[in-house]
């Protein structure tokens, strides 16, 4: 391992990349800041969900009212992938999937994790580390492939010699580059961006990190929209069989 | 490590953010300059056009941050190290 | 950095513990209440639309009433007009027959005392005649 970018110099800054606050669950590793963190985000999911649901208004008012209307985001990602027709049963995996990776995304870059010490490694948004954007990925091929099974049984597999037996090859080895590029660019956007303004608050403490910053929190958007997207597209292309709609391929 | 290995992961990693940045901004560059084009000639469809651009503009993003992920490993996780 | 370990199959089954979480707890009860609300607008909607429609008809009748009533208001109003008028006419006519009748009356009276005037007239006139005759005989006699 290179470490290149581990200064001692500044007290206020410094870079780790690589390591790890590991638990020992018997005979297991497992990255313990990545757990910590989504502990957060999730009880902070499920926190706001309870509180805004648990006295529903016919007319909404303060919470509840922001969780319908990110109720109704998540419903037209979903909608507008899948169809009025297929898209209910899909609605919670493609909904907690935008709301975990978005909510992760911004407390990464909102809430200043790194104040708190842990004995090795530094907190982070959970989707900076690869275990975490690999599960969700390999969750979403998961999904598109049970809703292929349901839908079509066994007559799934024809979509993999549908034009023609000879891109067979290309359409198994799509099945293994849709889980590669979801998770490495949710990965790589997060990590990147963590790392910049690392960098950047290396370099000079103040004030010129935050339109970096700003960029930051809008990619993070943006990921986490464009993860749930795919992830609704895919599902929807397994869903509707291979070829027959325009929808286009993202490598 | 090896400083001959080290000294080429850390060019191999330069370039290959370098390199991996030029396609994609000339994507972007002609993507958004079509979306202007679009917008100019029906500005009533904006907010549709601005919503399918920032999608499809991520996409071209993240073959640059494939480059980027590359670069970490060699700089962060090389194999070869 | 690219060290995979027992963190990713927990991070999976906490995924999806929390897609079953949400699910409860936020998604469904969130869908209800739209569903119910969407139902609520819907038929208040169709109930607001037949009361328009009743709205509507009720005004439809209050104008015809009311159309109605103006016409009766003009005929009426004609009807006194035709009347005043008439009698008007009628006034007239008797005042002008009765103006006719006092100058035929006057008329008469006046040729009666032409008449009159015109007899006593030809009486003086032979009486004078005689005078003349008499002083123009007599003159040359004497």
């Amino acid at each position: 391992m290179l470490s290149l970018l581990h200064f001692d110099v500044l007290p206020l800054a410094e870079l780790e990349v690589g390591h790890h606050f590991y638990w020992h669950l018997g005979g297991l590793k497992v990255h313990g800041q990545v757990f910590m963190t989504s502990w957060f985000v999730i009880g902070l999911l499920l926190l706001v969900s309870v509180l805004a649901t648990r006295n529903m208004q016919r007319v909404p008012k303060g919470l509840q009212n922001l969780m319908e209307y990110v109720f109704e985001f998540v419903r037209d990602i979903a909608k507008n992938q899948l169809g009025e027709k297929e898209y209910r049963p899909w609605l919670p995996f493609i909904g907690t999937l935008f709301l975990f990776i978005f909510v992760s995304n911004w407390s990464g870059a909102l809430l200043p994790w790194h104040v708190i010490e842990i004995p090795e490694g530094e907190l982070a948004a959970p989707t900076g580390d690869i275990n975490t954007t690999v599960a969700l990925a390999l969750l979403t091929s998961l999904a598109y492939f049970y809703a292929g099974f349901k839908k079509r049984g066994l007559g799934y597999f024809a979509k993999y010699i549908e034009p023609t037996p000879i891109l067979l090859p290309i359409a198994i080895l799509e099945d293994f580059t849709k889980p590669l590029s979801l998770s490495f660019r949710l990965f790589g956007n997060i990590l990147a961006d963590e790392l910049v303004v690392a960098v950047l608050v290396l370099l000079v403490p103040l004030f010129v990190p935050l339109p970096v910053m700003m960029l930051g929190l809008f990619t993070s958007a943006i990921q986490a929209l464009v993860f749930a997207t795919l992830a609704a597209a895919y599902i929807h292309e397994a869903l509707e069989g291979h070829g027959d709609e325009g929808h286009e391929e993202h490598a | 490590m090896d400083p001959l290995v080290a000294s080429a992961s850390v060019i191999a990693a330069s370039l290959a953010v370098g390199l991996a940045a030029i396609g994609p901004g000339i994507g972007q560059g002609s993507a958004s300059g079509k979306a202007v084009e679009g917008i100019a000639r029906q500005p009533e469809a904006e907010g549709k056009i601005r919503g399918t651009l920032l999608l499809t503009l991520a996409f071209m993003e993240s073959l640059t941050i494939y480059g980027l992920v590359i670069s970490l490993v060699l700089l962060f996780a090389n194999p070869l190290a | 950095m690219f060290d995979f370990d027992a963190t990713l199959p927990l991070m999976a089954l906490q995924f999806v513990l929390l897609t079953f979480l949400l699910n409860a707890v936020f998604f469904k009860p969130i869908s209800k209440t739209i569903d119910e609300r969407d139902g609520y607008i819907r038929t208040s909607k169709s109930s607001t639309a037949e009361y328009l429609k009743e709205a509507e008809k009720l005004a439809k009748q209050y104008e015809q009433e009311l159309a109605d009533s103006r016409k009766q208001a003009q005929q009426v109003i004609a009807q006194a007009q035709a009347e005043a008028k008439d009698s008007v006419d009628k006034q007239i006519a008797q005042a002008q027959a009765e103006a006719q009748q006092q100058r035929e009356q006057v008329q008469k009276e006046l040729d009666q005392q032409k008449q009159e005037a015109f007899r006593t007239l030809e009486g003086q006139v032979d009486s004078l005649s005689q005078q003349i005759l008499g002083k123009l005989l007599g003159a040359p006699a004497a």
